[in-house]
């Protein structure tokens, strides 16, 4: 674990499944210091996904933040986009948020900024449009701040990902850092067992995330984990479950779907190492399904806190009930 | 409108032995049958250290303001529709981020620059230039003064005031370049002469003779005032005559204080020539602004009503707890009832401020409506020192550029810069950049 956990930044339409692991795994390796929420950035989606967001922002966290401490979920606010049906259900529950109203969620361009400014060093997860992330580039000051502070940006490929191309290829052409691209394959060898859901997530009923799984899709089906993988390869690239390939570019095809070229270029595919797909999958189940626990005090205040091997490793999940979850729903 | 034979140049004055005098927009000063009004477009920055009791501050709706305001903004009721107030706006290098404390170091250098503020307690100050003074850089060469920095707490320019952040980014509203704060006057006498002494055209020795003589400025140009007043229409000789009335009164003001000999607070710096009591303080010296405003001496200014962690006592409303450890409440009610008469005191003092604007007539319009006025603060809750959803409130209407008496809720993180950079569009001012701001503030404007 490193000493100063890395910051995250999530740009994700928040339209699928893994999209919603995925911001648990975040959330769940803040708790174990492993790294800590930049900021999140609903692009592609509307009100009810940012608030699907902060609904799962505050269930895996303990006690109330403040501006200095959290940042409010962003949102695109693009008049015409349609809602993400799996956030409805999740949405429609009674579950503790703090986002009331648009006005609540923020600026999109400068919480994509201010995220990474609220940690020494970051990651930038890219799944959702990369409207505003190119935005934010013409910020001022603000590629240099990448380039100081980012320590990778992760493209996320995905049967629902980028509708906007132009600003995609201002991202690859003008981003600072180094680029790893997660393909498509790399989420469909990678399959949420759907049969297993309730008992995942037994330590907490109902739960936003088996809502908006179950409203997805007719059950059972097993859901491909995009977002997830890539977030685990941001957060932990020396994991030793992904190989990467020679540098080249990502070009999208007729379809609309991403492809990577090897060749010239600054970014760099990653591929699942064949051997260890079914400890990755275990990995990435166990992150974004274990029960949230609220961290010991740092060092210097009773010692720190965390496990050993942090959100994408095995650990217990015993500990306080966090705010966000009623005591009449948590078990 | 008088129609006169010949139009008033803008920049007359007075003269006199050793005095010159600015003059206010008189109707004679606009070329007859102009379709529009000349009037040029104020700027000003009324800085309030130490947050808000937001509970007591924020409109609970958005829209239209209603007649009964939240308690602290309750003295602006009258006015309501001459003031727009702005919720959600963030500055984010106020905050902790990697460095941690010392909040009121950062909070009001980093809410007029939109940029990191470089700690340090020491002379290698780093910032940028101020919102104001991108403002002053581009205009003030229209103007006798480029600007105006005005504060009610004597400046200091070294020392480590909060955690390792020197003074100088504490008691400084206004920075020209990244290293130079611009100190803001807090004796009223000096903010006098500024005005309408030496620094605009009085020689030291004429000002020093007249001094000796204890002449007004006023008895100074009696002569030349006489002479305009012969081939003035009778509205502009009432504007005239209100116009040096006020600086009279002024004056006398000036001079009483200076006499004063009461102590403020026995832990506060008092400037000399300072009225003890905060209301006459803030009428004194925001006095003087309008008039420079009304004579067209300045376009812009910045007002600290106080410094960041500033730690003056109220006594004279029941208050003698030092502003700053109050706000440190904690929740305790006590302390935060009086964090809310204080808010209001700064309110109430602002708003009279403002009528006086509104009713200082100015050609077709007047004076509130020929200007922007930002009242605001880095912090919103003081206890916690939070720097984002800001207590924002701008006065005036820019010369018909925004249409006020709303409550307009911008999403979160939305830089405050980027409220400076609409407002110096208005004055043509159109830098690509204001600190971290990411645009102009949509719906805000009426174009």
């Amino acid at each position: 674990m490193a000493d100063t956990p890395i910051g995250v930044v999530y740009n994700t339409s928040m339209t699928r499944p893994d999209a919603a692991l995925a911001l648990a795994a975040m959330y769940l390796g803040e708790l174990k210091r492993e790294s800590h929420m930049g900021a999140v950035c609903v692009v592609g989606a509307g009100f009810n996904a940012a608030l699907f967001c902060d609904i799962i922002g505050k269930m895996y966290s303990f006690g109330q933040k403040n501006g200095n401490q959290a940042l409010a979920v962003g949102l695109a606010i693009e008049p015409g986009v349609p809602d993400s049906p799996m956030v409805k259900t999740a949405v429609e529950h009674n579950y503790p948020r703090t986002l009331q109203r648009v006005q609540d969620t923020s600026l999109p361009e400068a919480v994509l900024r201010n995220g990474v400014i609220f940690n020494t060093d970051s990651v930038v997860i890219l799944s959702g449009p990369a409207t505003y992330l190119a935005k934010s580039l013409d910020l001022q000051g603000t590629k240099d701040l990448y380039k100081a502070r980012v320590k990778r940006l992760v493209i996320v490929d995905s049967p629902t990902q980028d509708k906007d191309a132009a600003a995609l290829r201002k991202v690859i052409a003008e981003w600072p850092t180094p680029i790893f691209f997660s393909p498509k394959a790399v989420g469909d060898a990678l399959l949420f067992p759907g049969a297993n859901l309730d008992k995942a997530f037994a330590w907490a009923q109902p739960h936003p995330i088996v809502d908006a799984y179950k409203a997805y899709k007719t059950m059972p089906y097993d859901a491909p984990l995009y977002d997830l993988a890539a977030t685990h390869y941001a957060v932990h690239p020396d994991s030793g479950f992904f190989t990467l390939s020679a540098s080249g570019n990502v070009v999208r095809a007729d379809d609309g779907s991403m492809r990577f070229v090897p060749g010239s270029g600054n970014v760099k595919a990653i591929a699942i190492d064949p051997a260890k797909k079914a400890d990755l999958l275990a990995a990435l189940i166990t992150a974004s399904t274990e029960k949230p626990v609220q961290p010991a005090p740092p060092a210097g205040r009773g010692g720190r806190g965390g496990s050993g091997r942090g959100a994408f490793g095995a650990s217990g999940g015993r500990g306080v009930i966090p705010q966000g979850i009623p005591p009449a729903i948590a078990k | 409108m008088i129609v006169t034979k010949k139009a008033i140049h803008r920049r007359t004055m007075l003269k006199g032995l050793g005095a010159a005098l600015s003059l206010p927009l008189l109707d004679s000063m606009i070329p007859a049958f102009a379709e529009a009004s000349t009037a040029p477009v104020r700027l000003a920055w009324f800085y309030l250290p130490n947050g808000i009791d937001m509970r007591n501050w924020t409109p609970p709706a958005e829209g239209a303001l209603p007649a009964e305001l939240p308690n602290i903004l309750a003295p602006f009721s009258s006015i309501r529709n001459d003031v727009t107030v702005i919720s959600n706006l963030t500055a984010n290098w106020g905050r902790p981020l990697q460095v941690g404390a010392g909040d009121h170091g950062r909070a009001l250098a980093a809410y007029m620059t939109g940029v990191e503020v470089y700690r340090t307690a020491g002379a290698d100050l780093k910032l940028t230039t101020s919102a104001d003074q991108i403002a002053a850089r581009a205009n003030g060469s229209q103007t006798a003064l480029p600007s105006l920095e005005i504060g009610l707490e004597e400046a200091r320019m070294t020392g480590n005031c909060d955690n390792g952040y020197s003074c100088a980014y504490t008691y400084n509203v206004s920075w020209k370049t990244e290293t130079q704060p611009l100190p803001p006057i807090s004796d009223p006498k000096n903010l006098f002469e500024r005005l309408f002494g030496s620094d605009i055209a009085e020689s030291p020795a004429a000002h020093a003779k007249r001094l000796a003589m204890r002449q007004s400025i006023l008895d100074s140009v009696l002569g030349d005032t006489h002479k305009m007043e012969a081939n003035l229409g009778p509205s502009d000789r009432r504007k005239l005559d209100e116009y040096l009335t006020s600086v009279r009164e002024i004056e006398q003001q000036v001079e009483k204080a200076s006499k004063s000999t009461t102590i403020i607070d026995p832990g506060m710096d008092k400037p000399f020539g300072v009225p003890p009591e905060y209301a006459d303080y803030f009428r004194l010296m925001s006095d003087m602004l309008l008039v420079a405003f009304k004579a067209d001496i300045t376009r812009i200014s910045t007002f600290m009503i106080g410094r960041e962690g500033s730690t003056r006592a109220y006594p004279e409303i029941g208050v003698p707890d030092g502003h700053h450890p109050l706000t440190h409440h904690m929740g305790n009610m006590d302390m935060l009832e009086k964090v809310r008469q204080i808010n209001v005191l700064h309110a109430t003092a602002m708003a009279a401020f403002l009528k006086k604007m509104k009713e200082t007539k100015e050609g077709d319009s007047n004076l509130l409506d020929n200007s922007l006025i930002v009242y605001g603060s880095g912090l919103s809750d003081g206890n916690v020192h939070t720097h984002d959803q800001l207590p924002t409130l701008l006065a005036g209407k820019g010369g018909g550029y925004i249409n006020p008496g709303r409550h307009i809720i911008y999403q979160r993180e939305t830089p405050v810069a980027n409220l400076f950079a609409t407002m110096l569009e208005r004055v043509g001012v159109r830098p690509e950049h204001v600190g971290d701001s990411t645009g102009r503030l949509a719906g805000l404007t009426l174009s």
